[in-house]
């Protein structure tokens, strides 16, 4: 009973939009650059992740609550120097305290800037509605997100590496796919589990 | 529209300055760390806790004409070496033998070249080719290196750019170095 109730509130429509209806990878293809780039490790998938969300969430939190003063003409203005301050933020503190992820995710993590998602989730959700709704919203993007990063990851580093997290799964007798390691494994398996996810979801581009 | 932007601007900077004041500290720390545990990796001292005391305890550093060397309990000699490689700036340390001519030891701690082809120049296992090749007069990485030459070393299969800027940067770095380390261990000599 809950469960049928819970499906008609606003919450549970924002975060199943963010997570399945709308996600931003699998549906609206968004974010595609660093999906591919940092998903050759899980642990940089989660952390990459972990960025994006906290980035969607604060900058959108702070959209929000200052829509009503963005002037009309300043507002992609706005979003940049708000998304950037998160970004920056997001960088000195990996840089601070987990140097190696730093080091690992390197030029991408400067690049969270230019991920559509953000932007996206700004102007489409954060600029028209109220903060509880917004953070409900980015954390479910971000979550989203986040997910589709670690499918991926999981794929490419049991494949590339023979190992998850680091921690060896192959058989010792495991010939690692270096093709897995660079860009092009990133679209294959994107390309498959985008393929499997609207499969399993019914949703079909109307050509 | 001038006050919101004054706004947003002062808010941010104060933010940013903020988090720069907070984590500056750590992140110079941790650079040097990086650099630090290269260094004794150089000097095959690997099993240790806490790195900073480690390395002063077995390290002796010497600065002259804006140059740093440092010098390990086996007089092996380090210096850092930086130049521009295909896609971004490469950094690291190399580690020359007593004679100041013989690699040790190279270590690529910062790069952004392409992963899998010229990136292939931070890992270890292309790095160790290097050991024992000689700086002195000039060191050649080439495509078609022979392995008698002490002077010769393989260039990146698919990263032939990056290769010869590595050799560049590293035979720059050499020349600069061994005039300041040669009037050194010379004024050294006199006294």
């Amino acid at each position: 009973m809950n469960f049928i109730r819970m499906k008609y509130t606003k919450w549970f429509n924002i975060s199943k939009d963010g997570l399945s209806k709308n996600n931003p990878i699998m549906i609206a293809v968004l974010g595609i650059c660093s999906a591919l780039a940092i998903t050759n490790q899980v642990e940089n998938a989660l952390a990459m992740g972990a960025g994006v969300t906290f980035v969607i969430v604060g900058s959108s939190a702070v959209i929000s609550i200052i829509r009503n003063f963005i002037p009309a003409r300043l507002r992609m203005v706005t979003y940049m120097v708000v998304i950037s301050s998160f970004v920056i933020l997001v960088q000195m503190f990996l840089e601070a305290y987990f140097p190696f992820i730093f080091a690992a995710l390197g030029p991408y993590l400067g690049l969270i800037i230019t991920n559509c998602i953000v932007m996206g989730r700004a102007e489409a959700f954060a600029s028209k509605n109220p903060i509880r709704y917004t953070l409900v919203d980015g954390l479910a993007n971000g979550l989203g997100y986040t997910y589709v990063l670690v499918l991926i990851s999981i794929v490419r580093e049991a494949l590339a590496f023979g190992t998850i997290l680091n921690i060896r799964v192959m058989p010792e007798a495991w010939t690692d796919w270096v093709v897995m390691a660079i860009a092009p494994g990133g679209f294959f398996v994107l390309g498959a589990i985008i393929w499997i996810f609207r499969e399993l979801t019914n949703n079909y581009e109307n050509a | 529209m001038v006050i919101f932007v004054l706004i947003l601007g002062v808010t941010t900077a104060t933010v940013l300055t903020g988090m720069d004041a907070l984590t500056r500290e750590r992140i110079e720390e941790n650079q040097l760390i990086v650099l630090q545990d290269a260094i004794l990796e150089a000097s095959g001292i690997t099993d240790y806790d806490d790195t900073i005391s480690t390395f002063e305890a077995n390290l002796e550093v010497i600065e002259a004409e804006g140059k740093t060397f440092y010098i390990d309990g086996e007089g092996r000699v380090s210096y850092t070496f930086e130049g521009l490689g295909v896609w971004g700036p490469i950094f690291g340390v190399i580690t020359l033998e007593a004679d100041f001519e013989t690699i040790a030891w190279i270590t690529v701690i910062d790069q952004e070249e392409t992963p899998g082809l010229g990136g292939v120049v931070e890992e270890r296992t292309y790095l160790d080719n290097y050991v024992g090749t000689s700086m002195y007069p000039e060191l050649r990485v080439s495509r078609t290196a022979d392995a008698d030459d002490i002077n010769e070393v393989d260039a990146i299969a698919g990263g032939t750019r990056t290769s010869e800027r590595f050799e560049a940067m590293l035979n720059e770095a050499y020349q600069a170095h061994r005039d300041v380390w040669l009037t050194l261990q010379e004024s050294a000599g006199d006294a």
